[in-house]
């Protein structure tokens, strides 16, 4: 048998799912041909390849997306009963007469926007405007996770809603204000400097710079403190020299950061 | 109150053996936390088909996230009867081109992003598997896919076809196509030579196939 022909046998020889006849032929051809022993061989050298483990954090990350995806859902179900319960004009179209006109209404409405939707589509090449959408919706979602996961017990788990947070270019003003809140009220070290990192690439929004500016006099930690000062220097905020000026005053102040402070002061003159 | 416990283990043990499916319309049907026995089942296995596809094992966890999110949000868009490993597969091969879409490539292989090797027997197995991983990183993503999903994720050829869109043929000559060119890469990685095509392997968009609704 020509190589060509054993070629065309061999995927099945793979899997094992070859007649007793044909799995002979195979065996036989690749006795004499090198090329297709190779083929065989290289085949079953794959298994070689480790089974990889996902990252460690995988299933609490998933847990957390769980929760708040839960979370999410209840919130607008209760939400969508207030709603119900208040309605009087609502308990009409509950009527028997109420509900074939209201089925119809809804019937007619669906059709109309079945038609429109479908054109549209068909004009606008594909829904990208759905899948806009459907990203949005997916962003908000990831920061509910981070929201969720900043208010872990353990820090390793709120490090990691930080570290998770840097994956967004945009930051919803809600989790701004959670990581605001995180670098200044932590109580790991680690996990407020890791939150100052994540906030550094927001400083355009005012929000963030005043809550980082303003979190300097309450720091406990130096090597926060550090970090703060020279965020300022980096931002060239316009109140940072007055601020470091005031803020050296602070009594017991770590020699070193007192140090950094005069060297910022120094370079922002 | 020990019935009770007993009643909840024994809950927790059908929900173990329970096939994928059922468990899948349990989810469907507003259970999410059912969702936890289909992640326990396959978030290895999505990790490893998304690792060994692009090589980058921080948007390896990322996409599995993505993945069990989507399920959840498309739920409803599960068919009672859909085999639930063709159906997440499916939900896996979108999120990425999704993501490609989103964020193009410009790397498939870099050193660093390399899985470690596990030392096993000798030194010269271990350069070999090295080897190895290099010869198949260097293939374009789309062979190297069906090599995954066939050697790796162990999906039956018909599992392919229908998760590809093509001919239960059509798989296995790109199989044996894809073996090829992979031994080729080997062997010159052996000879230490330069593979044939030493530009980057270029992902080519793969157009995705849904279930009739977005997921």
């Amino acid at each position: 048998m020509k190589c060509e022909e054993i070629g065309e046998l061999l995927p099945d020889y793979f899997e094992g799912s070859l007649k007793a006849g044909q799995d002979a032929l195979v065996e036989q051809h690749i006795e004499q041909c090198a090329d297709c022993r190779e083929e065989v061989a290289i085949w079953k050298k794959l298994s070689l390849l480790p089974v990889e483990q996902p990252s460690a954090g995988s299933r609490e990350r998933f847990e957390a997306m769980l929760q708040a995806y839960q979370t999410g859902r209840n919130d607008k179900a209760s939400a969508g009963l207030e709603r119900e319960k208040r309605g009087l004009v609502w308990n009409r179209w509950r009527s028997p007469v109420g509900a074939v006109a209201w089925s119809a209404a809804l019937l007619v409405i669906g059709i109309l926007a079945g038609n429109y939707l479908g054109n549209r589509t068909t004009r606008s090449n594909g829904g990208q405007d759905e899948i806009a959408a459907m990203h949005t919706e997916l962003t908000n979602m990831r920061q509910l996770v981070v929201l969720s996961m900043l208010q872990q017990q353990s820090a390793g788990e709120r490090l990691q809603a930080v570290s998770y947070s840097r994956r967004e270019d945009q930051l919803d003003p809600q989790v701004m204000s959670a990581l605001v809140h995180t670098l200044r009220y932590d109580g790991s070290v680690d996990v407020r400097l890791a939150a100052l990192d994540a906030l550094s690439r927001h400083g355009a929004q005012p929000q963030v710079h005043k809550g980082v500016v303003d979190a300097l006099q309450e720091q406990q930690s130096p090597l926060v403190q550090v970090a703060l000062i020279d965020l300022m220097l980096e931002w060239r905020d316009p109140d940072a020299a007055q601020r470091l000026r005031n803020f050296e005053q602070t009594p017991n102040l770590n020699p070193t950061v007192r140090q950094r402070v005069d060297w910022a002061l120094s370079r922002l003159n | 109150m020990k019935e009770l416990e007993r009643a909840e283990t024994e809950n927790d043990q059908a929900m173990k053996l329970a096939p994928d499916e059922d468990l899948m319309l349990e989810v469907r049907n507003g259970a999410g936390e059912t969702l936890g026995v289909l992640f326990d089942r396959y978030h290895a296995p999505l990790y490893n088909f998304y690792s060994k596809l692009t090589g980058d094992r921080t948007l390896s966890d990322d996409l599995v996230q993505e993945v069990f999110l989507r399920i959840l949000k498309y739920r409803q868009s599960y068919q009672p009867g859909t085999p639930f490993r063709a159906w997440i597969y499916q939900i896996a091969r979108n999120a990425r081109v999704d993501h490609y879409r989103k964020t193009p490539r410009h790397i498939t292989f870099e050193p660093e992003m390399v899985a470690p090797v596990m030392p096993k027997d000798s030194a010269q197995q271990l350069e070999e598997t090295e080897l190895l991983h290099r010869a198949l990183m260097q293939m374009p993503e789309e062979k190297r896919e069906i090599l995954v999903l066939s050697r790796f994720q162990e999906l039956r050829y018909e599992e392919i076809a229908r998760l590809l869109g093509c001919e239960l043929g059509t798989v296995k000559t790109r199989i044996h196509r894809a073996i090829q060119e992979l031994r080729q890469n080997f062997k010159q990685l052996e000879r230490g030579l330069a593979p044939r095509e030493a530009g980057p392997a270029v992902v080519k968009t793969i157009p995705p196939r849904r279930f009739g609704n977005e997921m």
